[in-house]
């Protein structure tokens, strides 16, 4: 009887999420938006940077520093074959594509924090607490919705990346998107940790500002780990984001740019336990903080 | 068991500021009782004690038999409440709106769409069913929250300031509704206001609450009774003069033009009789009798006093975190 009463609560707001989603187009539009400036700007502007046809090693041979007798085709090829290994065995843009595909989510999962705030302030969120239903499932369905959102638009941009490279295998796509569901799962219930302890957008939106730039380029997405200075690794080993990026990647494309311990199942482990402590913190303080004091 | 809400001896303080200062009363099922009072006499944080929004500091409030702190479940089932703010989503259809407050009590299914559907002709609304509250006006948008307020079948229905900033005809909608569902449906409601003639015209009861303090309470004749002062005005055949030296009872009295008394007293209906007794012991003919009672707002004027009511913060509620927002045009 509970059981069904709060079943019956929980899909009455994950309804409610997506059915805002799907009449708010803005939204849509620009969560999608911005991933694909990204994958233009830098996709095609570094891709063409870090790929070996398009470099000409007879202009570097034979200066100074480097002697005529180099075969430039031994250059191309060692070029070519540094980046290979760099990127993990895909092109710059594969490579981008198949991170910015979590980015996507990530970036949305804030946004559900703006609209715990959005709800304060035009009063939704009071109609929820004076209903009998459990504050914690409430948030709950919240959190669940808005992931099944950012999920749907991560696989909207695979979906785009599909038509740009020919390098990700389709057969791993629904288990990429599990990886990003669970990340989903966990960064929305940090956005809604955070953003019950602020009562206006603009104080909210700066607080995720700071954290969303550190977390974004000490993920991987743009750049492997493994290349990054020792301070810089030791963070993105603690960025839930990086297994995110990093599952993404290697059921996308079989890339496996990480750090020696990483591997799929630790991945999936870590984000696990990451999405639990952080939907529980989200839920346990949604229910205090509805009660004053 | 006759009382649905008890309220007994209910303190609520936000840090130093007692919002609401040991107030007692109780609410019996199918009455309207209103809380009257001015901007900042704590109505509103009354209401959201007793829907169990915020917990009381001091005191005992049972809704249904039902404890608002043990029990918050059991007692946000039997009640149906319309917020001074709007609350509705307003990305959302009227029809969603009520949807996902009926699944938040539990409906679902037909039976659910029957309920929206029935409640949406209830509250002349049908036809924008589909339609975004966003496109709603302020009147239209009270109407909803009513309709969804009764979804779930509440046993109490708390309005608060049901009426303020809309216009005379959707006012007077909101009035027939209130009417009907007391009429109809037997319904219990509870509603704050700080118009007079809607407290007036609506109210079986009505406590008038002013900083924190219920300072009056009973039907709008015991209320007025309170000010004790009745003013009856009679044409004679005969010395006026005269006749007022024989009316000891009465408070003042004052010939006014010729032939016409104005006597002030505690309480016309009771001295009437004796008027006409007198004059008829004394041979003096009454020609003419009428009476005023003072009004509901000369009484609450006289409880409240005249000072402006300026408070930064009329709700306080609930908690910082969800700051009061001042209602949009």
């Amino acid at each position: 009887m509970k059981m069904n009463r709060d079943l019956n609560a929980l899909t009455a707001l994950v309804y409610r999420q997506l059915k805002r989603w799907a009449v708010s187009r803005s939204r849509i539009i620009s969560i999608i938006i911005q991933p694909l400036l990204w994958i233009v700007f830098l996709g095609l502007g570094f891709g063409a940077v870090f790929s070996a046809q398009n470099i000409d090693p007879s202009s570097i041979i034979g200066d100074s520093s480097i002697p005529n007798y180099i075969d430039p085709s031994v250059v191309r090829n060692m070029l070519f074959k540094y980046f290979t290994t760099t990127f993990g065995g895909v092109d710059y843009i594969t490579f981008l594509v198949t991170g910015m595909a979590a980015m996507t989510a990530f970036i949305g999962s804030f946004i559900s924090g703006i609209s715990v705030i959005w709800d304060k302030q035009f009063g939704f969120l009071r109609e929820t607490l004076v209903a009998p239903a459990s504050r914690k499932i409430i948030i709950l369905g919240r959190i669940i919705g808005d992931s099944i959102i950012n999920t749907v638009q991560s696989l909207i941009i695979i979906l785009l990346a599909l038509l740009i490279t020919n390098q990700i295998n389709p057969w791993g796509i629904p288990i990429a998107l599990l990886y990003i569901f669970i990340m989903s799962l966990g960064f929305t219930g940090v956005g809604v940790a955070i953003s019950l302890k602020f009562s206006s957008m603009e104080g909210f939106q700066m607080v995720i500002n700071l954290l969303t730039m550190p977390l974004m380029f000490l993920s991987g997405v743009f750049y492997p780990i493994n290349t990054m200075p020792n301070w810089m690794k030791a963070i993105a080993t603690i960025n839930p984001l990086t297994y995110c990026v990093y599952g993404t990647r290697y059921w996308l494309a079989g890339v496996e740019t990480g750090l020696s311990f990483m591997n799929p199942i630790t991945s999936l482990a870590i984000l696990t336990i990451f999405m639990t402590v952080f939907t529980a913190i989200a839920m346990i303080s949604f229910d205090k903080a509805t009660i004053e004091e | 068991m006759n009382e649905i809400v008890v309220v007994e001896n209910l303190i609520k303080k936000f840090r130093d500021v007692v919002a609401v200062d040991g107030i007692s009363f109780t609410i019996r099922r199918g009455e309207i009782f209103a809380l009257l009072g001015p901007n900042g006499a704590g109505k509103t944080t009354t209401i959201h004690v007793i829907a169990t929004l915020l917990k009381p500091t001091f005191g005992r409030v049972l809704v249904g038999g039902y404890e608002v702190t043990r029990d918050p479940d059991k007692v946000r089932r039997k009640i149906g409440i319309v917020f001074q703010d709007p609350s509705l989503d307003n990305q959302l259809t009227a029809y969603d709106n009520m949807y996902i407050h009926g699944k938040l009590y539990g409906l679902k299914g037909r039976e659910l769409h029957d309920k929206i559907m029935e409640l949406l002709e209830f509250v002349d609304l049908k036809q924008y069913a589909h339609k975004q509250v966003k496109y709603f006006s302020g009147g239209m948008r009270r109407r909803l929250e009513v309709a969804r307020s009764l979804l779930h079948e509440p046993e109490l229905l708390i309005l608060d300031e049901p009426t303020i900033g809309l216009d005379p005809q959707s006012r007077a909608k909101i009035w027939d509704y209130i009417r009907v569902l007391k009429k109809e449906h037997d319904m219990t409601i509870l509603l704050t206001t700080h118009y007079m003639d809607e407290a007036e015209e609506l109210a079986n009861r009505i406590a008038i609450m002013d900083h924190g303090k219920i300072i009056a309470m009973g039907t709008v004749e015991e209320l007025k009774a309170m000010l004790g002062k009745d003013v009856i005005y009679l044409t004679l055949d005969g010395n006026a003069g005269e006749f007022c030296g024989k009316l000891g009872f009465a408070k003042n009295c004052n010939v006014i033009g010729e032939n016409r008394v104005e006597l002030l007293v505690d309480n016309a209906p009771k001295y009437l009789p004796e008027i006409f007794s007198i004059a008829l012991t004394n041979d003096i003919g009454i020609r003419e009798v009428s009476y005023r009672r003072p009004t509901l707002n000369e009484v609450f004027l006289h409880l409240t006093g005249r000072e402006l009511r300026d408070s930064l913060e009329e709700t306080p509620l609930p908690s910082r975190r969800f700051p009061h927002r001042l209602r949009r045009v």
